[in-house]
Formats: structure tokens, sequence, C-alpha cells
């Protein structure tokens, strides 16, 4: 008797506390949806016990329940979507703010959007208590009132009211956790008549200090979904009676955090606009471990300036390519002797682009490290002849056009450049590369490195050197005979 | 050459050189005897430009193997170069023993590349933006460029890659302080 009294009074009270507000929203938006159906016959309910005089306990229990399934909406006398919030005074039309298009963003419809979800998982969360094996009546009480505080609190405002809600529905859920938990048969009774006495309480006081709060629609959704699954912590709800403020922040997150099903599953508090379902976590993962490997890649390779990932990736490959390269000739080099350089270098001529560029580089690599005084001369002609075919090609190109014609010097590895940087370069690094070399077989033979012309493959050994060495960026293939191509710029 | 203290206080690149070195020293004396074997038997020069080309492209090889062998087994790019070294070097051996050419096509069907099943067949657009990488024509050629990278996706194509290229960087400069060493 007590208890349902006490419920009764609550309603009631809420009632009317409420109801002005709802009113004027009504006024404002008059719009219908199905969906707001659900709300109007639970609001039918709250009504319709209202109205009534409860014989008992349980017949009032026994009536909200039957009130509660879908059939009897068409009872209740309305198009769906129409209450008959007629016969009360001061409500006209009770589906007013349940009838605003589902809208998230604009202010207007604050108050409105919960109330699809609210239905939906207060209906669910009904089922939940019915089928679940909370037959009992008091724990249908207590779910109906909990309902009911969800609905009248997101009538009056939204923002208040989800902010506020939250903050109301875990404390009482927190008690009468346990008890649905163990029993079904429990007397909820006190949990729930308390659960109207503490709404009653906070309504009043916080929903003015929550008014401001911008509730999301999903943030409503979340707040409501946490309040039914039992098995989630409640902890992480009790943030949620923070300020107006800081509700913003913490709703958004949460709301994005709650879009998950309804398990007892360990929620992971997600950034913030970032969403937590498993597949795009995954997704996010797996671009992080991508974005991270290129960056280590970045690090190796020269010239990695580049931030598309296009071009980043023509870097790897060229890098790989050139290394590759690289081996080649080494291993070349390594067999000996003049008389070996020669075939090999007329070998090559007839290569690709690829080809080109070993020549340059097995030039300068063989005189490097197998020349001698008397072979000196072989190798420079050698190397002249296929310079100049090289040189030959380049003049044509750039009669037609100077793109093509440094295209097809980077194709081979080559760039121009004028002369006296040249030999600036030549100079610089057989100076630096001295240190390096245990004796200095090699140079009297090639001589001084101030004249440009008698030393082509000097400048490209130099550079080349300088390049694997020292990892200087002097170029990034060989540097062409300044006074076969260039012109002075 | 870089007088690490061999034997002390070796950390993982420098071991990884010192083995490199090693071995690749000792494939060079060996090739340089089987090639005065060979010149020995058979009196051919040595420096016509076939057997030149042959020789370096065997050294070349030996470089590749000592560089993998140095590294270890434990990265998939050297075990897929092991892979290819090892049934290129059947292949030889069977060449030059004349074995039926049933065998060589049975020991060649071994050498299959591995799909990754789970990603190359699925439709780019599923995959979601990154995974376009998968199947772009520069990863083409990046996968050729590594070996072993046919069977990898994106993401362990790019391990990969990272620790080839430190790989084949730390090769090029040892076997260039060989080379100018040996010159001198």
């Amino acid at each position: 008797m007590q208890p349902c009294s006490r419920e009764m009074q609550g309603m009631s009270s809420l009632l009317n506390a409420s109801s002005s507000q709802i009113s004027l929203e009504d006024l404002q938006q008059q719009q219908s949806q199905s969906s707001s159906s659900i709300q109007g016959s639970q609001i039918h309910q709250i009504h319709a016990s209202h109205y009534e005089p409860p014989p008992s306990h349980d017949d009032f229990l026994e009536q909200m329940l039957s009130t509660l399934g879908p059939p009897s909406w068409a009872d209740l006398g309305g198009q769906p979507g129409k209450v008959p919030w007629d016969t009360t005074t001061t409500v006209p039309d009770g589906n007013g703010p349940n009838n605003k298009p589902r809208d998230d963003e604009t202010p207007d419809n604050v108050p409105a959007f919960p109330f699809d979800e609210s239905a939906n998982l207060a209906s669910k969360f009904r089922n939940h208590q019915i089928s679940g094996g909370c037959g009992s009546k008091s724990a249908a009480a207590a779910a109906a009132a909990m309902m009911l505080q969800h609905q009248l609190m997101l009538a009056r405002g939204g923002g208040a009211a989800g902010a506020g809600e939250t903050g109301l529905v875990p404390m009482p859920l927190s008690l009468s956790n346990g008890e649905f938990d163990r029993s079904q048969n429990d007397v909820v009774d006190g949990s729930s008549s308390d659960v109207t006495l503490r709404f009653k309480h906070c309504t009043m006081d916080s929903a003015l200090d929550l008014w401001p709060a911008l509730v999301r629609r999903r943030t409503s959704f979340t707040i409501l979904r946490h309040a039914i699954d039992f098995g989630g912590s409640m902890a992480a709800q009790q943030n949620y009676g923070a300020s107006g403020p800081a509700m913003n922040q913490t709703q958004a997150p949460s709301g994005s955090s709650g879009a998950q099903p309804a398990q007892p599953r360990p929620r992971v508090r997600a950034r913030r606009g970032q969403a937590t379902d498993p597949h795009s976590i995954a997704e996010r993962l797996r671009r992080e471990r991508i974005a991270e490997r290129m960056k280590a890649l970045q690090e190796l390779v020269p010239n990695a300036n580049k931030t598309d990932k296009a071009s980043m990736l023509d870097e790897i490959i060229d890098y790989v390519k050139f290394l590759q390269l690289q081996v080649k000739v080494l291993s070349m080099s390594r067999l000996g002797g003049a008389a070996a350089v020669a075939p090999l270098v007329a070998d090559m001529s007839p290569e690709g682009n690829g080809g080109d560029c070993i020549q340059a580089n097995s030039n300068g690599g063989t005189h490097g490290r197998t020349s001698n005084g008397n072979t000196n001369n072989n190798q420079t002609a050698s190397s002249n002849d296929t310079m100049t075919v090289t040189e030959h090609q380049v003049a044509k190109l750039m009669e037609e056009d100077m793109g093509s014609a440094m295209q097809y010097l980077q194709g081979k590895g080559l760039c121009l450049m004028p002369i006296s940087l040249a030999t600036a370069i030549s100079t610089a690094t057989c100076h630096t590369r001295n240190p390096m070399i245990n004796n200095n077989h090699h140079h009297p033979p090639i001589g001084s490195n101030g004249e440009g012309p008698s030393s082509p493959s000097m400048s490209v050994l130099t550079v080349q050197s300088a390049t694997t060495g020292n990892g200087a960026a002097a170029a990034d293939g060989s540097v062409k005979d300044a006074a076969s191509v260039s012109q002075p710029w | 050459m870089t007088n690490s203290p061999k034997g002390f206080t070796l950390n993982n690149a420098d071991s990884c050189r010192v083995k490199f070195a090693r071995r690749f020293l000792r494939s060079l004396i060996e090739i340089k005897t089987r090639q005065t074997n060979y010149n020995n038997n058979l009196s051919s020069s040595p420096s016509s430009s076939s057997e030149i080309r042959r020789r370096s492209e065997r050294i070349k090889l030996k470089a590749y193997s000592s560089m993998a062998h140095a590294v270890g087994p434990r990265k998939a790019w050297t075990r897929a170069l092991l892979l290819k070294l090892h049934n290129r070097a059947k292949r030889h051996r069977f060449r030059t023993r004349k074995r039926s050419s049933l065998a060589m096509v049975l020991k060649k069907k071994r050498v299959f590349r591995v799909k990754n099943h789970a990603n190359f067949y699925k439709p780019a657009a599923e995959r979601g933006n990154y995974s376009v990488l998968n199947s772009d024509e520069k990863t083409e050629k990046l996968r050729e460029l590594v070996p072993g990278g046919k069977a990898m996706d994106i993401c362990s194509l790019l391990e990969e890659t990272a620790h080839f290229i430190k790989c084949l960087a730390m090769q090029v400069q040892v076997m260039h302080e060989i080379a100018d060493q040996l010159s001198n």
C-alpha cells in the first residue's frame, strides 16, 4: 500500500511539475510520429494511473502491465502517434515534444529527440525486466517508475534531462541493481520509493544546473543504455553528475563509446570523435601501424622529405634499386685487372637506363679500385666513349626540349652542373676521401683534380664514394663531366 | 675499415657486418680458387666477357647469400632469399649432373608463392584506404624488389623493406671497403 501510494504521489507530482513545461513545448512544436506512440502509451498509462484510484498495489501494477502492450495503443483512442492527452487540461498534446523530427543538431529539437530512443530503450528495459524473470510486480513498478523518470525528465528539457537523469538513474539502479539481480521477488518497493523520492529531489535542483548542457541524441541513448545495462560500470556514469560544461565533454565521448550492443563488455572509452566498434578500431590500428612503418622507412631513405605516400613509395623503390645496383657494380669491380673493365663497359652500354647509370658508376668504381698508371688511359678512353654517346644523346634532346633532356639525364642518374661546381666538388671529395685510404696508390695516376676534362671519371668516382662513404647527398647519381655536357649557367 | 673490437662488445649491427664480411671473403676466396682450378683444367681465357659476367654474377649471388646467412632466418626476406638461392643452386647442380627433367620440374614447383589469401582477394574498397596499397602498382614493384615480398601484406612488406634497406646499405658499405682494401 504505502509504496504504491508514494509511487503514485511521485508520479502525480511529476506530472504536475513537468506538465507546464511540456505544454509550452507542445505549443511550439506539433508534429506526429509513430514511434512516439510508445511514448504516448507510457504517458497514457501514467495518465491512466493518475486518474484511476488504485485499489491495490497489485492491481495497479497489473493495469500498468496490461497497458504496456502495443495492441493496447489502438485502444488509447488515438491515431498512431496521438495520445489522448486531450482529457487533461494542462497537456493538450502529449506527443508534442515527442513528435520532433529526429534531429540531433538543432537546439530546438533537443528536448524531443531523446524520446524515441528512450522509449525504445525503456520498452526494452521493461521487456528485459519482464522476460528476465523479474516478474515481480514490485520490480515492474520500479521499472515503470524509472521509465517515467526518463520520459518526463526528457520532456522537461533535453539537455537538462539527459544530464539530470544520468545523475539520477545510476543512483536508483545502484540501489536496485543487486536486488534485481539476486532475486525476482525481492521487495524492491523500498528502492522504488527511494527512486521516486530521489527523483523528485533531483529534478528540481539539478535541472537548472544541467540545462545548458548540450545533449546529443547518442548521448542520451548511451545514458539510457548504461542505465539499463546492469553489467555496466556504474562508476563511469557517476561522472555524468558533473556540472554543465563538463557534461558536454564527457557526454560526447561517452556517447560515442556507448554505441555498442548492450552487453556486459568492458567498454573502451574512445577519444573524442572516434568510433569504437571493433572494425574501425582494427582499421585504425592498421592505419597507424602502416604510418609508423612508413615513417621508419622515411628515415632510412635519403631525400625522404616527401609527405605524399605515393612519392614516398617511389623513393623507396628507387633507393632499393640503387642499392642493388651498387652491389652488382661492386661485385663486378672485384674481378680486378684493367683489361676486364673495357669489355664490362662495352657490355653494359647497350643496356637500358639503369645500365647507363651503371656505366658511369662502374667507370668510377673500377677506376677507383683497379686502376694502375698504365691502364688509366685505356680506361679514360673507354669511359670517354661511353660518355660521348650519352652526350650526343643529351645534345640531341636539348635541341628539342630542355625538359626531356633533363629527364633523360635524370633517368641515367646524372645531372647537369656548372663546371666550377663540379671541380669544386671533385677537389673537396678527393680531399675528404684521403683519410679513408691507407696508402696513396691511387693518386698519382689520377693526378690533380683541378682540371675538369682530364678527370671525368674521377669526379664521378669521388662523388660516388662521397655518397656511399660519407652518406653525403652530393649527388643522387653521379656527376656528369661538366666540361662535356653542361653549359656554364 | 671500421675497427670494431671483435669478440668484445658487439652490438647487433656490428656483429652482422663482421659475419657478413667473413662469409663474403670466404666465398670470394672460394670463387678465386674455383676459377684458378677451372682455368688450369680448361685453360680458357679468364677475361672473356661472358666469363667475367658469370663470375661477377656469382660474386653478387655470394654476396647476397652471405648477407642472408649473416642476418639469419629470423626475417621473412632472408628466408625467402635463402630459399631462392638454395633452389637456384640445386637447379644448377641438376643441370650439370643432367638429372631428369621431371625432377627439375618437381623441384621448381616447390618454389610456389603463398599468397596471403585473407587480404589479396578482397576488393580494395572493402579494405579501407590504406589497403589500396596492397594492390598498388608501386607496391607491386616493391614486392618484386624485396625477396619474399609477394606473399606479404603491405604492413609486413614495409617492415621487411626497412630491414632489407638497412642490410643492403650495410652490405654495400662492407663490399666497398673490402674492394678498397683489395685493390690497394
